[in-house]
């Protein structure tokens, strides 16, 4: 049977990643016995990469944000990492939230636009109910809108959390493949190495940023729900500011 | 030789089905039609049966579309009533009409009498079972007849749609970053490749990450010719799009007015998709006929001097009609002052079509400054051509930029945040919704413009302007009935698996597909007219049962007083 230390020292070197010996521990405990170590050092890291890394991840002094992270009097710095950190939410600051909230809507009512042209997205005659089915869509339209309807202008605004909890503002300074609203689910896990902070934001661009993968599930499917009410959310404060 | 005007027969309901209440507005789906001579055009038939009587063939020369085809066979079926043996040909293309007779097609008269059938169904049981539902509701809709057309509910609804996005839209505030540069005496600005964010704080960092870098890098300078294109021959869509942007003409005056100058032999027959020129046409020698005018004489004669191009082609050719242009020159003396505006916008953007396009030159700089990238360009006119006579189109040479090399690195004078605010739409204006109905697949050319006038004559959309002088525009904005009808019957369907709502383009542009299968043949009329029924009958049968929706949503906004 692999050891603890084998497999946390595997994900360590192929990932970064430094796996708490309680979580591994448990994790081991519940897994079946006389399975491969290889096998069960996938089955850990993809645990991992579904997991809270609050409770996951070993907090290294290295590994972490340093506390005062947000601290907008800090102009910049550097930290140096590699921290892992897990996806709590992500906006597209390119676009203003009524244009998604209108986008949300046209793929609530099967909607697409292509140009002048309204496309009906859901598959007539298809049992499915819409929302849902956003690869379907009648018309074989090329490059039809995803369901999101989110047009990706971006850049987009992450927050994001170490192992220890401490959250941060991040901006994608440069387009960085992989971040959108369709592609970058909530709990997805990532590595910055050698990433800027100015004021209090992460600077993200392709140097420092590595998409490990994974969702944490019980967080994604409420961002998901959530996120015209949200967005309809933050319009109507908005407004009050204004008043 | 004898003529006709427009469609000879009309088709109807058996008379017991006539009354509002003599049956339920659903019978309608399938109750006995016939088809009958109309009350007006009765001399017309009666004067084909004579004539067929003494002669031993008939030569048909409607318009080549579905349309003139299918008066084509109402023609041909009175004169076989007079004449069993009379031998049928027909024109097959105008310019060489007379010289290749050929059969009339009866797929695409069958789809035009399956069109008629359907609209007459669809239209029927809509209109009674809607009207006789609703007049109950409000006192404002007593006497009224609350119409349905398979075309007019969608044209509505993009009307409706687009007030909706204006009423309901929310003002946000953006951040940008702008950079200038004083050089040479000329302030460059640059504009941000983000264009603006909605983030303050991120912009504000990034302005201080630009300013922390002091010196902005040149990345890009790139010269290079610019052209704008003379526009394409022109179609009915375009006319009725560009007339009412440019003359402010509604589009069934537009197209009243283009019938008009076409009777009296001014110009081209005005209903026509083609936006590409036959290469039998001499357009030469059209171009010479507006040689006497006082306006654009001059031009037409420069362009005959060596500076004639040949039209470039667009996608559409309906085989039937080459694009609209000017026949014969005529004196402005001759016409009415709307008439004077359509003859001289076609004639113009005839003569457009034939010169060559404007030219340019184009700079674009790009600079780094910091870890944004920002960009100015500047243009110069160096040869108007089209544009001369085009005097609807604009394009100006803008300040002219100083020099920049490649590479060089530069402190920029001035770099600031500026702030904005999103806008709302606006209402929907005649050309654009022109332009959906089009995409959309709802209406032909042809009818397009009947579509818009049917629903402001329903009262169900009212004509607002906007704006004063060169600027005014007229948008169209739904009455309190027509945003009722539109939300009543999404709501008919709401949470219905696949119903589609009848505000909606896609049942009839469905239908519309189905009226192609009969012209290729795939489909015969028949079933054609069975599988849209009952398309239409499935929202019927949900309406019916859902009135209560369209009810409510009539009562929320006629008896309601209005807030303000």
């Amino acid at each position: 049977m692999a050891n603890a230390e084998q497999i946390a020292a595997q994900i360590l070197s192929t990932k970064s990643l430094c796996v708490s010996s309680s979580w591994l521990n448990t994790f081991l405990a519940s897994s079946q016995r006389n399975v491969p170590a290889s096998a069960l050092t996938k089955t850990a890291l993809f645990r991992v990469l579904a997991s809270d890394i609050r409770q996951s991840l070993a907090t290294n002094p290295t590994s972490l944000f340093p506390i005062d992270i947000s601290d907008p009097a800090v102009q910049e710095r550097r930290i140096p990492g590699p921290i892992p950190v897990q996806v709590l939410d992500i906006e597209d600051i390119g676009t203003s939230l009524w244009s998604q909230v209108e986008a949300i809507e046209r793929v609530e009512r099967g909607e697409a636009i292509r140009g002048r042209e309204i496309v009906r997205t859901v598959n007539v005659g298809d049992d499915n109910e819409g929302t849902e089915n956003e690869s379907s869509n009648n018309t074989g339209a090329a490059g039809a809108p995803s369901a999101s309807g989110s047009s990706g202008s971006g850049p987009h605004r992450l927050i994001l959390q170490d192992a220890n909890g401490t959250k941060a503002v991040a901006i994608e300074m440069q387009c960085i493949e992989g971040i959108s609203l369709e592609k970058l689910p909530i709990g997805a896990k990532i590595l910055l190495r050698n990433a800027t902070v100015a004021r209090g934001m992460v600077l993200l661009n392709p140097n420092c940023y590595t998409l490990l993968g994974g969702k944490i599930e019980a967080l994604d499917k409420p961002w998901k729900e959530g996120r015209k009410a949200r967005l309809l959310q933050r319009i109507d404060s908005m407004g009050s500011e204004a008043n | 030789m004898t003529s006709v005007l427009g469609h000879l027969t009309g088709l109807e309901f058996d008379r017991q089905y006539k009354g509002w209440m003599s049956c339920p507005p659903g019978a309608l789906f399938e109750a006995p039609v016939q088809e009958d001579v109309d009350k007006d055009k009765k001399p017309i038939a009666d004067n084909i049966r004579n004539q067929a009587k003494y002669s031993k063939a008939l030569f048909i020369w409607t318009d080549c579309d579905r349309e003139g085809e299918h008066i084509g066979a109402e023609v041909r079926n009175q004169a076989k009533a007079g004449n069993a043996r009379i031998e049928v040909k027909r024109a097959s293309h105008v310019l060489q009409a007379a010289r290749e007779p050929v059969e009339l097609d009866e797929f695409q008269a069958n789809a035009v009498a399956a069109r008629i059938e359907l609209d007459l169904r669809i239209g029927a049981a809509f209109t009674r079972l809607q009207t006789l539902q609703l007049q109950a509701v409000s006192a404002v809709l007593k006497e009224k007849v609350i119409s349905y057309g398979s075309c007019q509910f969608p044209t509505l609804g993009f009307v409706v749609d687009r007030y909706l996005r204006v009423q309901n839209f929310k003002a946000e505030t953006f951040w940008s970053i702008k950079v200038m540069l004083s050089r040479e005496g000329k302030k460059v600005n640059f504009l941000w490749k983000r264009v603006h964010l909605f983030d303050r704080a991120a912009v504000t960092m990034m302005l201080e990450r630009c300013l922390m870098a002091k010196q902005a890098r040149v990345t890009k300078v790139n010269q290079k010719p610019k052209s704008k294109w003379r526009p394409l021959p022109l179609t009915t869509v375009d006319l009725q799009m560009m007339g009412s942007r440019f003359l402010r003409l509604d589009s069934q005056t537009i197209m009243k007015v283009a019938e008009a100058l076409y009777t009296k032999g001014y110009i081209s027959y005005p209903r026509t998709e083609t936006d590409q020129f036959d290469k039998a046409i001499d357009l030469k020698k059209l171009v010479e006929k507006q040689f006497p005018d006082n306006q654009w004489g001059q031009y037409a004669k420069d362009l005959i001097d060596g500076k004639f191009r040949t039209p470039r082609s667009g996608r559409n050719n309906d085989k039937a009609h080459p694009p609209i242009h000017p026949v014969c020159w005529v004196s402005p003396s001759q016409l009415n002052a709307n008439e004077k505006k359509v003859y001289e916008f076609v004639v113009r953007r005839f003569l457009a079509c034939c010169s060559d396009d404007a030219k340019g030159q184009g700079t674009d700089i790009e600079i780094q400054y910091g870890e944004e990238f920002f960009h100015a360009s500047g243009l110069i006119v160096l040869e108007r051509n089209y544009l001369d006579v085009y005097v609807y189109d604009k394009w100006e040479s803008s300040q002219q930029l100083p020099n920049f090399e490649r590479g060089e690195m530069f402190e920029p004078t001035e770099a600031n945040i500026s702030e904005g605010k999103t806008t709302a739409p606006n209402y929907l204006t005649e050309p654009e919704l022109i332009g959906l109905m089009d995409a959309n697949g709802i209406g032909t050319d042809a009818t397009m413009a009947e579509h818009i006038a049917k629903i402001k004559e329903r009262e169900y959309v009212v004509v607002h302007p906007r704006g004063s002088g060169r600027s005014k525009v007229e948008e169209l904005i739904p009455t309190r009935l027509g945003v009722a009808l539109v939300e009543g019957y999404d709501n008919v369907v709401a949470g219905l698996p696949n119903s589609i709502s009848l505000s909606k383009p896609f049942l009839r542009k469905e239908m519309e597909l189905r009226m192609l299968e009969i012209c290729a043949g795939s489909k015969s009329r028949q079933e054609v007219v069975q599988q849209s029924l009952d398309m239409y009958r499935e929202v019927f049968i949900h309406t019916q049962r859902r009135i209560e929706m369209l009810k409510a949503a009539c009562r929320k906004y006629l008896n309601e007083q209005p807030a303000s």
